[in-house]
C-alpha cells in the first residue's frame, strides 16, 4: 500500500488546485512545495483572472488577497518614439463577480494553498522534490531532499512550474528547445497609492493592465505594466534566443522601457523595490509534452499550459483549470483502483472539453504569429506610422487620403501587401 | 515568579515521577521583517516568521546533550498559536514534548516564571536548558538569566562552542568583549544560551513531518496571574540621543564636527579589577552617565576610569 493516495508536487496555482480537489473527492494528498511557504520562490507579471475561481472557492473575491481590481485594459503598440493605445475601461469589471485582479503571488499563492489545506490536504513545505521513484516504467512516489524522504503514492501530480524537471525525467517532454521559451523579466516600483490613482486615472481599488507590442526593439517578446495598490510592475518578455544573441541584459531592456516617453513620465519618481525573472514556457500548445504515464498527470506551467498570446497573457488560471482536472481524474482513478495511463485518461478528457486545451489549439499559431519579424517590428512602426500621418496637419499641403498613407507607410517599413494579407489571414484564423 | 517549591504544593501531577530531560527553550518571532526605509514601519509578515538561527541551534545542542545524556528533549516556547507550526517540524527533527505556554507579550522575567512553572507542573526534571542567546526581535538575552535564577541553576550565557566533557560536564566556550573568549567547565544541571553559528538543526525526516500534528502540542494557559507589559505601541527601536548641533563656521567644519573625526577622545580603557570592585566601578561609571542614580548607597567617592578622564577633556561636541 503506497503512503498516500495522491502527492501533488509544487504548491503554485496548479499544485493548490490539484491538492485541493483531490482532497475535496476525499482522497488523502500530500502537498509539497521547496519554497518556506507557497508563493515565496514565485513570480509573474500580476493579473489572476478569477472566473476559474468560481466552482472551486465560492465567493472568491471576498477573500483573496488583491492589490487593485482592473478596471481598464490598454493594448500599446510602440516604436522608439511613438505610442498608439487602444484603452477600454468598465465599470463591470470593478464589481461582483469581477475579471481580473492584480496581485502579489506570495499573497495569492498562501491563501489558495490554504484552500487545499482546508480541504484536508497536508502540505510540507521547505521540501524539494528531487526525483520520481518508479517500479518498471510505472511511477509510484518520489523522493525529496529530506532524510527518510521517500514518499509513495497512487497517483503523482507533477506541478513543478515551467521546465519541469519530473515531467522530463518521466520522459514525457519531446520539444523543449530554447527557442520554446521566454524569459519574463519585472521590476516592482513603489509609488503613493494617490499618485498612481491620478497617474492611471483611477480610483479606490481599481486598476490598469497594459500590454504592450514593440517594447524591445529587435528581440521579439512583448512588455506590460501593471497597477498594485502603492506599486507597479513593470517587465518584460523575451525570446531566450534572440536576447542570448542580443547581447543586452534584462535589465537594461527594462531601463529602455522605463525611458521610453509614453512609460517614463508613468514610472518617473518610483523606487525599485525587487527585479526577478523567471522562465515561461512560450509556444504553447506545440511544446505540450504528454500529460499522462503511468501514475503520473502533468499540469499548469509544467505541461507549458501557460497562453502566452501576445494581447493575452495568462498562466494563473490555465494552471488552476489544468490542475484542478488534474485532482479530479486523479481522485477518480484511485477510487477505481487503476491509475495506469489509460485509468488517468479521464485528464484529458477534462481538459479538451474545457477552456484550457480549447484555448490552447485554438490560438496555437498566435505565439509564432506574435513573436514574427512583421508583428514585432515592422508592423507597429506601420501602425504608428498611419496615425501620426492621419493627425498631422500639414496645411497648406491638403490632407492626404488613408490609401495613399497607408501605401507610403507600407514601402517605409518594408510591408509587403501579400505579407500583410497573409499575416492577417493567420491572424483571423487564429483569433477569429 | 519563582516556580513554586514542590514539597508544599497539592498537584496531583506530583504523583506522576519526574521525566529527566533536557529542555530547549524556543521563541516564534519575527525573522525577516520588511522595514519602510522612509518610516521606519515594520511590517511583522507572520510568514516570515519562525525560530531564530540561535533558537535552532540551541534545539540541535539540545538534541545532542540528549543523546549523550540517554534522556529525550523537551521544546518549551512562551507565545501565541502561531508558533505551533514551527513547534510541530521540532517535534518531526526528534524532540520527544513540545509544551506552548499560551501567552503574549509577556516581560523576560515572567517568561522565564512561565517556564520554569510549565517545567514543574509537567513533572521535567532538567538535566540542561539550552536556549538561543537572544531572540531577533530586539530581546535582551535575559530570559536565559532569569530562568537560571528560577530554576537555581548555574548558567554560562553566549556560548559559541560547546561539548560534553563526560556524561554531566561541559566545557563551553563563551565569547567575550575585544574578541576574547572564556572557556568554562560547567556543570550540569545549568542553563547554557547559545549563538546561532553554534550548530544547524537537523532536517526533520519526511515522514517524521507527516506524522507530526499540532494536536501534539501540549499547551499551558498562560494564566490571569501573568504581568504582562503594555503592548508596544511601535517597534523596537534603540533610544534617540540627543546630540548638540555641530559648530563651525563651513558646512565642511560642522560635518566634520558631527561625526566626531579629528577631535581629541579618550581612548577606551580596559581596566582589570576582582569581580566585586569590577561591578562596583561599572556601577560607578553608569552614574557617571547618568543611567543610574548617583545617591545609591555603597557608591564609592573613587573617580571611575572616565571620569577621571572626562574631568579634563572638553566635550566632544561643541
Ligand atoms: C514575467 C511573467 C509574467 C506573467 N504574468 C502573468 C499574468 O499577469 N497573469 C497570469 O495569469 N499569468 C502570468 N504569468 C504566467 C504564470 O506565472 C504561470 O503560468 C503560473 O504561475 C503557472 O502556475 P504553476 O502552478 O503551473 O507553476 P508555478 O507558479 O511556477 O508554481 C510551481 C511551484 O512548484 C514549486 N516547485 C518547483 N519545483 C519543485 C520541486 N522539485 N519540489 C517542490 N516544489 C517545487 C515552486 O516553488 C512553485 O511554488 C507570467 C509569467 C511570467 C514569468
Amino acid at each position: 500500500m503506497p503512503d498516500v493516495d495522491v502527492i501533488v508536487v509544487g504548491a503554485g496555482p496548479a499544485g493548490a488546485a490539484a491538492a485541493l480537489e483531490a482532497a475535496r473527492a476525499g482522497r488523502s494528498v500530500v502537498l509539497i512545495e521547496r519554497g518556506p511557504f507557497p508563493g515565496s520562490k514565485n513570480m509573474y507579471g500580476g493579473v489572476v483572472y478569477g472566473r476559474i475561481l468560481d466552482d472551486l472557492v465560492p465567493q472568491w473575491w471576498e477573500q483573496m488577497p488583491i492589490q487593485r481590481w482592473v478596471t481598464r485594459r490598454q493594448t500599446m503598440i510602440l516604436t522608439d518614439d511613438q505610442a498608439l493605445t487602444v484603452d477600454y475601461r468598465t465599470e463591470n469589471w470593478g464589481r461582483p463577480p469581477y475579471n481580473g485582479a492584480t496581485t502579489f503571488r506570495p499573497d495569492f499563492d498562501a491563501w489558495f494553498a490554504e484552500r487545499a489545506v482546508d480541504a484536508g490536504a497536508n502540505l510540507i513545505n521547505s521540501t524539494t522534490v528531487t526525483g520520481l521513484l518508479r517500479d518498471g516504467n510505472r511511477v509510484v512516489g518520489v523522493r525529496t531532499d529530506r532524510p527518510d524522504g521517500d514518499l509513495t503514492a497512487h497517483v503523482v501530480i507533477a506541478c513543478d512550474g515551467v521546465n519541469s524537471f519530473l515531467a522530463k525525467e518521466a520522459g514525457l517532454y519531446h520539444h523543449d528547445g530554447a527557442e520554446n521559451y521566454t524569459l519574463g523579466v519585472k521590476e516592482t516600483i513603489a509609488l503613493p497609492r494617490d499618485v498612481i490613482d491620478e497617474r492611471f486615472n483611477v480610483r479606490g481599488d481599481h486598476g490598469v493592465d497594459i500590454e504592450m507590442l514593440g517594447a524591445s526593439p529587435d528581440v521579439p517578446g512583448g512588455g506590460f505594466l501593471y497597477t498594485n495598490a502603492e506599486s507597479l510592475a513593470v517587465g518584460l518578455v523575451l525570446s531566450l534566443p534572440a536576447l542570448a544573441a542580443s547581447g543586452l541584459r534584462p535589465e537594461e531592456r527594462i531601463a529602455q522601457l522605463k525611458a521610453h516617453p509614453a512609460i517614463a513620465p508613468l514610472v518617473e519618481g518610483g523606487e525599485v523595490k525587487e527585479y526577478s525573472a523567471h522562465v515561461i514556457p512560450e509556444a504553447g500548445f506545440d511544446m505540450m509534452p504528454e500529460l499522462i504515464a503511468d501514475g503520473l498527470l502533468v499540469a499548469g506551467d509544467a505541461a507549458a499550459m501557460c497562453l502566452a498570446a501576445g494581447i493575452w497573457l495568462e498562466g494563473v488560471n490555465f494552471a488552476i483549470g489544468s490542475g484542478a482536472a488534474a485532482g479530479r481524474a486523479a481522485a477518480v482513478a484511485v477510487r477505481h483502483g487503476d491509475t495506469s495511463a489509460t485509468g488517468l485518461e479521464g485528464y484529458r478528457a477534462r481538459l479538451e472539453s474545457s477552456f484550457v486545451l480549447a484555448d490552447h489549439r485554438k490560438l496555437r499559431d498566435a505565439p509564432h504569429l506574435v513573436m514574427s519579424d512583421l508583428a514585432q517590428q515592422r508592423l507597429p512602426a506601420l501602425a504608428c506610422g498611419v496615425v501620426e500621418q492621419l493627425f498631422t496637419v500639414g496645411n497648406p499641403v491638403p490632407k492626404p487620403g488613408l490609401r495613399r498613407i497607408v501605401r507610403g507607410e507600407m514601402k517605409r517599413n518594408g510591408v509587403k501587401l501579400r505579407d500583410a494579407a497573409a499575416q492577417g489571414w493567420r491572424a483571423l484564423r487564429t483569433f477569429g | 515568579m519563582s516556580a513554586p517549591d514542590p514539597s508544599t504544593t497539592v498537584d496531583p501531577s506530583t504523583t506522576v515521577r519526574p521525566t529527566r530531560a533536557v529542555v530547549a527553550c524556543v521563541k516564534f518571532t519575527t525573522i525577516l521583517p520588511e522595514v519602510d526605509p522612509l518610516d521606519g514601519g515594520v511590517d511583522p509578515d507572520v510568514r516570515r516568521a519562525g525560530l531564530s538561527e540561535s533558537d535552532l541551534a540551541a534545539v540541535e545542542v539540545a538534541l545532542r546533550l540528549g543523546v549523550d545524556h540517554g534522556v529525550p528533549v523537551v521544546a518549551v516556547s512562551v507565545g501565541g498559536a502561531d508558533a505551533d507550526p514551527s513547534l510541530v517540524e521540532l517535534l518531526a527533527t526528534g524532540v520527544a514534548r513540545a509544551v506552548r505556554v499560551d501567552t503574549e507579550g509577556a516581560p523576560s522575567a515572567t517568561v522565564a516564571g512561565l517556564i520554569a512553572s510549565a517545567l514543574h507542573d509537567r513533572r521535567i526534571d532538567a538535566v540542561a536548558v539550552v536556549c538561543g542567546d537572544y531572540s531577533s526581535d530586539g530581546g535582551s538575552g535575559s530570559v536565559p538569566a532569569f530562568l537560571a535564577h528560577e530554576l537555581g541553576m548555574a548558567q554560562a550565557l553566549g556560548l559559541i562552542e560547546i561539548e560534553v566533557e563526560v556524561p554531566g560536564s561541559l566545557r563551553v566556550v563563551r565569547r567575550l568583549d575585544g574578541a576574547r573568549r572564556e572557556v568554562v567547565s560547567l556543570q550540569l544541571p545549568a542553563v547554557v544560551s547559545v549563538e546561532g553559528g553554534v550548530a544547524d538543526l537537523r532536517r526533520a525526516p519526511l515522514a517524521a513531518l507527516l506524522a507530526a500534528r499540532p494536536g501534539d502540542i501540549e499547551v499551558v494557559p498562560g494564566g490571569s496571574t501573568v504581568h504582562l507589559e503594555p503592548a508596544r505601541q511601535r517597534p523596537w527601536r534603540p533610544r534617540s540621543r540627543v546630540v548638540p548641533a555641530p559648530q563651525g563656521e563651513h558646512a565642511l567644519d560642522r560635518i566634520v564636527a558631527l561625526t566626531g573625526a579629528l577631535v581629541e577622545r579618550t581612548p577606551p580603557r580596559t581596566i582589570e579589577l576582582p569581580p566585586a570592585e569590577a561591578a562596583q566601578a561599572i556601577l560607578d561609571q553608569l552614574a557617571v552617565w547618568g543611567y543610574v542614580d548617583d545617591e545609591r548607597p555603597g557608591t564609592t567617592d573613587a573617580p571611575t576610569p572616565d571620569a577621571v578622564e572626562r574631568s579634563d577633556t572638553p566635550p566632544l561636541l561643541g
